[in-house]
């Protein structure tokens, strides 16, 4: 029906007006939130019972602070993620790159949130932090009052004091810019700490772990990527060489062995041009060495040549971590799959039998056994 | 929920449209309001175009906006946003932001080291109108828009002689925004300065959910925890922008043009809310200098058109990561500096035959000359490196079509083109279009469109050291676009128009960015990507009364991105999955009533929940739940004899919104600003 009278026009036109805002605001109420958030909401756990337990360190997508902590029982074959989630409410940050456990306590490094949590290691409560690090790769313990902390981007490493969670100096790295600064994984032989400088790097530094300095250095290849000690006191390492078009120089990657005692190269086993073996780890009796090439590699480390074959062939997917159980010989392998997805864990027995396999969180890429 | 939020917002869309259609009926005996007209002319350069345009208006709906914030309370791409002030890229159709070609004036202004473009870095002061060709549109201006293509351009002023507006904003996190432009203009000359800048400590509060502070007692025990309330860390930023403008008509078929717009941006980078650092201890600091110039020449006859344009862009990207070492002294950990020049040239015709046939030609080059440093590194000798690359590439497109209206009621459209990047051709990239009146009555048309594509990898894809990698290949698409649109409407009544469309594209060798063993990045030609899904528009202007007007738009989005390539493993969960960080819905609503020299604005905003896992397995860790934004905005003019004033205040997050664009990054809540602007009245 048509108003032709502009009395009723006049009337109109306010009435149409409270209508419409009336629909407005009704519709403005209804489009506004119902963000679902979960917080504050803690799980208790207790793994106490469970004797042996693997945590893995995922690493997440960098700069998205989605890393996570899981937790596996080898013996019930149970896995639980992001466990530092749900007993904490709150994320672990961004890129966990190691962990390491003394007295019960786990010591889990987040790159590039600047810290080290301290967690109870049954029920993933956390129980203290060390903030304000540079960008954290690994942890290593002189005493209950005294770590070391390796960085990436600073020549230096960070000297804390675990019980009071606080930076209590640092160690100056020779000939390291802070820019190009990497030290990575430490090992201690008697009172001296041996760290392997990564990034740009081809050294192997000997710290006093008493006097809190680089006593001396050993070169090696290019870009030393890990550093373990075996049962005679050898320490391996072993070189990523570089890259194509790095200023730094690219090489044919290597397998070092050197002696803690004299510090000296005792053997180098040399990689084709353009491998990248990565992620040396020894067993329970350190008496065997593990390593990725594309495929899962096992050697003796009395070995004086790399086997034919490997431990564990190349599966179409790129291998990411690896450990082995220092009671059983179990070879744990990380399937990292795309990088934006849960990343699978496959469980090899010593005599390369799949005995489980278990998605975790993104990238996982460290190990550490409870 | 979802779904009853999706179900309002398309109940809201189409019942505004209907309802206020119905209704106008009763008011039309009395409204005869010169603004609202009704067309159903069809230019000819648009067969088949699946579009957005975005006027002056839109663009200065709030000045103090980026073009990011525009586009996403105003069109149905998505914005992925990583905080205030912080990059901004925007994204078509489920595919990625290098997907996306962006356009000023004519010159391409993707950065050929990324591929993509920051629209946090476009003040949308500075553009006055803003083409969104979607999917296969693209390929008439453009090749390597897999998504589509945005096409940004300014306009002359107007020919009255003097003008200057001045506004100044003050706002939340001591945000300040200066505006300032400047016009001359008469029958053959425009000129115009435009000049913004902004500044903001930008450090807004917010409740940090990610992680605790600890409180200890004297033994370091935790004895207590909470969520801090805190601020946004090293999130300042300055920009300034200044755009100089010249334009001359001969007023005899000739028009020439200058445009030159310089950008110096400080910004720091945000820290993410996982992160422990003291923020005094850290500075993480972006710089760019920007300069653009293009020149253009336009020769217009009645049947026929020519034209030629020339330009140049210089950027340069200082990137600085530095940390105290505990004794004042900032040392670098990163220190990565850029410099790009590109060179542009382009011609391109245009010849009619009657009205039925319209025949282009266009060919454009950058020549792109790339210097990028990433980082200093002490070498084995002692000597001083440098990471980086220095490279140069051409990048040629040209491009035929023919358009072709036999009767009225049809319309086609054939557009080949062909591209070349360095030395490297794509074959030839075909594209069709058709559309046609479905009905006189309504507007009602219909269109259809299909296109290959191709978008080669960018210069840091190709040679980004460590990981970049020469060997990839150019990306493959083909998309199909199918759908109708309207418009109706009352000459000074009302008008209304909508669209909806089908779209399906096929992107092959998506380039991924993926970790490696040896410790960094590396991309490769990865993923095959079904996308498909339906976009809707709707419109609706009307006039309530000589002293009301009202004006309502939404768009809807259903977007699946589905990767549909191989398993990368025998675990792979990926394959038949959405693309993590593509929403599959979204939305926007926005509202305008104006009473005399009053108006106020609405604007709201939807994205559905984005998966961070290719797998879309939803974790605690990685959960980014939908959400809603609502803005609005109320301004009043004062005019007087010698000038008008305006007086606005804009509230964002009206609804104090805890929200995530992106993991990790702190967005606002609540924040006001307040425009105070003067407009003398010079003649």
């Amino acid at each position: 029906m048509f108003f032709k009278s502009p009395s009723r026009r006049v009337a109109e036109s306010p009435r149409r007006l409270v209508i419409l805002v009336s629909w407005c605001l009704s519709v403005l109420v209804s489009l506004t939130s119902c963000m679902e958030w979960d917080y504050g909401l803690e799980e208790n756990f207790d793994t106490s019972a469970s004797g042996e337990g693997l945590f893995i360190c995922n690493e997440g997508n960098f700069q998205y602070g989605n890393a996570t902590l899981s937790y596996y029982n080898p013996e019930t074959k149970e896995i639980q993620n992001e466990v530092f989630y749900r007993a904490n409410a709150m994320k672990l940050g961004d890129v966990a790159q190691s962990m390491v456990i003394r007295d019960g306590i786990g010591w889990v490094v987040v790159n590039n949130s600047h810290v080290i949590f301290a967690i109870d290691i049954n029920t993933f409560k956390e129980v203290g932090r060390i903030t304000n690090l540079t960008s954290p790769r690994y942890i290593h313990f002189i005493s209950d009052e005294k770590a070391y902390v390796t960085q990436i981007w600073d020549n230096r490493i960070f000297i804390v004091n675990p019980k009071r969670y606080e930076i209590t100096g640092y160690i100056d790295i020779p000939n390291m810019t802070m820019e190009s600064g990497s030290t990575e994984q430490m090992v201690q032989y008697g009172k001296y700490v041996y760290v392997n400088c990564w990034s740009y790097q081809n050294r192997i530094l000997k710290i006093d772990s008493e006097t809190d300095e680089v006593v001396d250095e050993l070169i090696v290849g290019i870009q030393p990527t890990s550093l373990v000690m075996d049962c005679n006191n050898k320490l391996w390492t072993v070189t990523d060489g570089g890259y194509e078009g790095s200023p730094y120089g690219h090489e044919a990657p290597s397998l070092y062995r050197i002696d803690a005692e004299t510090f000296t190269i005792e053997k180098q086993f040399k990689f084709k041009f353009g491998d990248a073996p990565s992620e040396v780890q020894l067993n329970g009796k350190k008496d065997k060495l593990y390593w990725i090439n594309d495929d899962i590699w096992e050697m003796d480390v009395t070995a004086e040549r790399v086997p034919v074959r490997p431990f564990l062939p190349y599966n179409e997917t790129i291998y990411y971590g690896l450990t082995v159980c220092p009671r059983t010989g179990d070879v744990y392998v990380a399937d990292a799959i795309d990088y934006v997805q849960q990343g699978m864990i496959y469980r090899y027995s010593k005599d390369r039998k799949l005995i489980d396999e278990f998605y975790v969180g993104i990238i996982p890429g460290a190990f550490c056994w409870k | 929920m979802k779904k009853l939020h999706l179900i309002l917002i398309l109940i809201l869309i189409l019942s505004s449209v209907f309802a206020n259609a119905q209704e106008n009926d009763d008011i039309r005996w009395y409204l005869n309001l010169p603004e609202i007209s009704i067309y159903a002319e069809r230019p000819i350069k648009e067969i088949g175009v699946q579009q957005t345009k975005m006027d002056s208006i839109v663009l200065k709906e709030n000045i103090a906006l980026s073009v990011a914030d525009v586009l996403t309370f105003n069109s149905s791409i998505f914005v992925k946003n990583y905080g205030r002030a912080t990059l901004s890229t925007v994204s078509f159709r489920g595919t990625s932001a290098s997907h996306t070609q962006v356009s000023w004036n004519g010159m391409k202004i993707n950065n050929p080291m990324l591929g993509m473009t920051d629209f946090s870095m476009i003040p949308s002061y500075f553009i006055d109108d803003a083409t969104l060709l979607h999917g296969t549109s693209s390929v008439n201006e453009t090749g390597g828009g897999l998504g589509g293509s945005i096409q940004l351009s300014t306009k002359p002023a107007k020919e009255d002689g003097f003008g200057l507006q001045y506004i100044q904003g003050v706002g939340s996190f001591k945000t300040f925004d200066e505006f300032l432009r400047l016009t001359y203009g008469n029958e053959h000359w425009q000129t115009s300065t435009r000049v913004v800048y902004s500044s903001s400590p930008n450090d807004f509060e917010y409740r940090n959910h990610d992680k605790k502070e600890n409180v200890y007692d004297e033994n370091m025990n935790i004895i207590d925890q909470y969520y801090p309330i805190e601020r946004n860390r090293s999130g300042a930023f300055k920009d300034f922008h200044f755009l100089q403008e010249a334009y001359y008509n001969t007023m005899k078929g000739d028009r020439f043009g200058f445009n030159a717009w310089y950008i110096n941006s400080n910004r720091e980078l945000p820290m993410l809310t996982v992160d422990y650092g003291d923020d005094t201890y850290f500075e993480n600091r972006q710089r760019e200098n920007t300069l653009r110039s293009v020149m253009s020449w336009d020769h217009v006859r009645e049947n026929w058109k020519m034209g030629a344009k020339a330009g140049y862009i210089h950027t340069k990207m200082n990137y600085d990561y530095k940390r105290d070492l505990g004794n004042g002294i900032m040392a670098h950990m990163t220190q990565s500096r850029s410099k790009i020049n590109t060179f542009y040239g382009q011609a391109e015709g245009e010849y009619y035959i009657g009205k039925k046939w319209l025949f282009t030609v266009n060919v454009a080059v950058h020549q792109h000359f790339v210097e990028s440093r990433d980082k200093s590194v002490m070498l084995q000798d002692g000597n001083e490196g440098t990471v980086g690359y220095h490279k140069a590439r051409i990048e040629l497109t040209n491009s035929a079509s023919i358009k072709w209206r036999p009767v009225d009621r049809l319309g086609m459209s054939v557009v080949i083109r062909e591209e070349m990047f360095g030395n490297e051709w794509t074959p030839i990239i075909p594209a069709f279009f058709i559309d046609g009146v479905i009905s006189k009555k309504g507007d009602v048309v219909a269109k259809a469109s299909v296109s290959r594509n191709y978008r080669f990898p960018s210069l840091n894809d190709l040679y980004f050291m460590p990981g970049g990698n020469p060997d990839l290949k150019k990306e493959i698409g083909w998309t199909y676009d199918a759908g109708f649109s309207f418009a109706l409407g009352r000459e000074g009544v009302y008008s209304l128009s909508g669209s909806a469309n089908w779209f399906e594209s096929f992107i092959n060798d998506w380039i991924i960015w993926l970790p490696t063993t040896k410790g960094f990045f590396s991309p490769d030609n990865i993923k095959d990507v079904h996308a498909y899904g339906i976009e809707m528009k709707g419109d609706l202007e009307v006039i309530l009364s000589k002293e009301w007007k009202l004006g309502l738009n939404g768009t809807l989005s259903w977007t699946p991105s589905i990767n549909e390539g191989e398993p990368r493993s025998p675990a792979d969960k990926s394959v038949g999955k959405q693309l993590p960080y593509v929403p599959e819905y979204s939305s926007t609503v926005t509202g305008r009533l104006s009473w005399k020299s009053w108006s106020f604005l609405y604007k709201w905003c939807y994205y559905s929940e984005r998966f961070t896992m290719s797998s879309n397995d939803i974790t605690l860790t990685g959960k980014l739940p939908e959400y809603f934004m609502s803005n609005i905005a109320l301004e009043k003019i004062i005019s007087c004899k010698w000038a008008d004033f305006s007086i606005k205040g804009a509230i964002n997050n009206l609804f104090n919104e805890e929200y995530l664009s992106v993991l990790s990054r702190p967005m606002p809540g609540i924040n006001f600003e307040i425009f105070l602007g003067i407009t003398p009245k010079f003649n």
